[in-house]
């Protein structure tokens, strides 16, 4: 269509007008009538037409209540399982304003297993550190309580709490052994969260830098849990499957990025930077971490029954 | 004047020549999208014929043309450009022929996958074995294909600082290793393939692989309890291999490719104790290479996030049943 109108203007009306300047118009037109020509989209049954139709709207105008459980990722010495829960409100398919939570709950590592035998039991190390005669429980007295490692100094994530935005930006269809057809989408997410912590308590130097005289980190006392509230970003991304209208299953990947003590040991205060041991545990002994987890969702939407789009 | 006539009606016929031309569909490009195929290949003819208007309006009668260039028209005069309302346009019904069941956008079968890849360790704290590597695959049907691919670690293990604090914290030595290299040959399955659209504008393929497979990795350990005396070689051990992963396709032969892969091996650790005293010929036992493993070998997954890219060969292919 296009090829036919150049050419024709550029034989005819223009020509017998104006010599050079139909010319270089005709050579302009003919570009942009070349670069047109590619836009196959334009032609065809389908001009015009969008890229979905009919396409099932599982989010938009619905409540969604989804039961979780989130498993945190490349745990040093504890693993967290958070049995959680999501209430989601999505004002458009492709939007939505909600709240999820959970409360964590710990199991140790084969780390912190083979610390609790080799380090803590097997040696056997006084209470009182200035009775050891041992060079290891000597060295040990700082990091390492004479009890229980997990329950005494390890860190860990209690409860979180985050309001979230998430946004739908891709929405299709999955085929499984080409047999099974299920709608699926993937969804963004990102909200402040807060989160319940608990970690070794302060000892040797408050988080001040001012000594705490009664409570020496080589103290036996010293090795106890504080709980804390930290506040953090929240992100994530999630891959949804909707089965039928009003359930769906799916799993997100969601970091947690704050700064935290999870081992409870004396690791930085002192030195260049700060990067060496000051035989206190304070804040200056947290270290950032990405607290990546992933969440298995079922999800149920409110009202039961889904709208389609044109 | 009129020889100046015509030479400038060719000049302007040449001009537009090269950029018809240029709308003509790739060879590497499927059939089914080539919708203006009849079209397309007519303006080649007309400088040869001499008769470019001639066969430009031949050409307009393409049905599939009719959508070109709106645009242009309208800049050239207002008056007469259609007014369409797209929104309406869009909601119509359309007669377009539909399929129980659609070509698949990228098909695999009898094709080649060439997969240069970087992956990352996600679950050794101690030591990171970060390695580019690279998969090969061929496909005997649309969803199984054989295929190797290895990894090159050699000069990119570092241990972590983790692993020196909690050495040093708990004055333990945790046996680390480093890897040097690891092959595989393996199988995937393609169970499930799917279609977005993103941002309801635009429209991108994907499918979910399986893969298992056997190979060799070769990993040695890092001497922490006794440096000294202790110096190992890297040794080649059996290794399965068991993943799977996410390619997303950009078009019929490139794909970007996310996959977890786990390569389990049975690894070989350094014996945390250190023989004391002297053998028989007076030498110390603590610089007998025997003692310096572990008696057992440990359990070992090293699971892998690897991100790359893949390339499908040969380019283009022909469906076997029309659309």
């Amino acid at each position: 269509m296009m090829r036919r109108f150049v050419n024709s203007l550029c034989a005819s009306r223009l020509l017998r007008r104006g010599m050079l300047a139909a010319l270089t118009g005709c050579a302009a037109l003919a570009m942009s009538a070349g670069a047109e020509a590619q836009e196959i989209q334009l032609t065809g049954p389908l001009a015009g037409a969008p890229a979905v139709r009919k396409l099932r709207l599982h989010r938009a105008g619905r409540i969604e209540i989804t039961p979780s459980a989130s498993f945190t990722l490349l745990d040093e010495y504890q693993r967290t399982i958070m049995p959680g829960l999501r209430v989601m409100y999505h004002p458009t398919d492709w939007l939505g304003v909600g709240l999820w939570g959970g409360y964590g709950i710990q199991s140790t590592t084969s780390l912190t297993d083979e610390l609790q035998v080799k380090a803590i039991d097997e040696r056997n190390c006084p209470a009182d550190s200035n009775t050891a005669t041992d060079t290891a429980c000597k060295l040990t007295a700082v990091n390492l309580t004479r009890g229980n490692l997990a329950q005494d100094q390890l860190g860990r994530m209690q409860w979180v709490a985050a309001p979230q935005i998430t946004v739908v930006p891709f929405r299709g269809k999955l085929s499984l052994f080409a047999a099974l057809f299920v709608d699926t989408d993937i969804s963004f997410f990102v909200g402040p969260a807060v989160i319940g912590v608990q970690e070794r308590k302060p000892c040797g130097k408050d988080n001040d830098g001012n000594t705490l005289a009664d409570t020496p980190c080589a103290s036996q006392g010293s090795f106890e849990l504080e709980s804390r509230i930290a506040f953090a970003p929240t992100f994530g991304v999630g891959w949804n499957f909707y089965p039928t209208s009003f359930f769906g299953f799916g799993a997100e990947w969601r970091a947690l990025p704050f700064a935290w003590n999870t081992s409870g040991f004396d690791n930085a205060g002192a030195g260049n930077d700060e990067a060496f041991p000051d035989t206190a545990v304070n804040n200056k002994d947290r270290q950032f971490r990405m607290n990546s987890m992933i969440s298995v969702n079922l999800m149920f939407s409110l009202p039961m029954k889904v709208k389609n789009s044109d | 004047m009129n020889q100046v006539r015509v030479g400038l009606l060719v000049a302007a016929a040449l001009l537009a020549m090269p950029l018809t031309a240029a709308a003509q569909p790739k060879k590497d490009q499927p059939k089914e999208i080539n919708l203006d195929d009849e079209g397309a290949e007519k303006p080649a003819e007309a400088p040869a014929e001499g008769e470019a208007a001639g066969t430009g309006e031949g050409e307009g009668e393409t049905p599939g043309g009719e959508g070109e260039g709106l645009g242009d028209i309208c800049k050239i005069d207002p008056s007469a450009c259609p007014s369409i309302n797209m929104d309406e346009a869009a909601k119509r019904d359309i007669n377009a022929e539909m399929y129980a069941v659609q070509q698949i956008y990228a098909l695999r079968r009898f094709r080649f996958e060439i997969t240069p890849y970087f992956g990352i360790t996600m679950n050794d704290q101690f030591v990171a074995h970060p390695a580019p590597g690279l998969g090969l695959n061929f496909y005997i049907t649309n969803v199984l294909a054989v295929g190797v691919n290895g990894n090159f670690y050699a000069g990119l293990n570092s241990p972590s600082n983790f692993n020196f604090q909690t050495s040093r914290a708990a004055r333990v030595g945790i046996p680390i290793t480093e890897y040097a290299w690891n092959a595989n040959a393996n199988f995937s399955y393609v169970p499930a393939y799917g279609k977005f659209a993103g941002f309801g504008d635009f429209i991108f393929h994907y499918d979910f692989y399986v893969l298992g497979g056997v190979g060799a990795i070769a990993t040695r350990p890092i001497a922490v309890v006794d440096p000294d005396n202790r110096t190992f070689e890297f040794k080649p051990r059996l290794s399965f291999h068991v993943g799977g992963g996410l390619r997303i396709f950009f078009n019929r032969w490139f794909a970007v490719v996310a996959e977890l892969s786990d390569y389990i091996f049975f690894d070989e650790l350094e014996n945390p104790g250190i023989a004391i005293g002297n053998d028989v010929n007076g030498n110390p036992k603590a610089q007998d290479p025997t003692t310096w493993t572990a008696p057992e070998t440990s359990f070992t997954n090293n699971v892998q996030a690897q991100v790359g890219f893949s390339v499908f060969l040969p380019f283009s292919w022909e469906y076997r049943l029309p659309k």
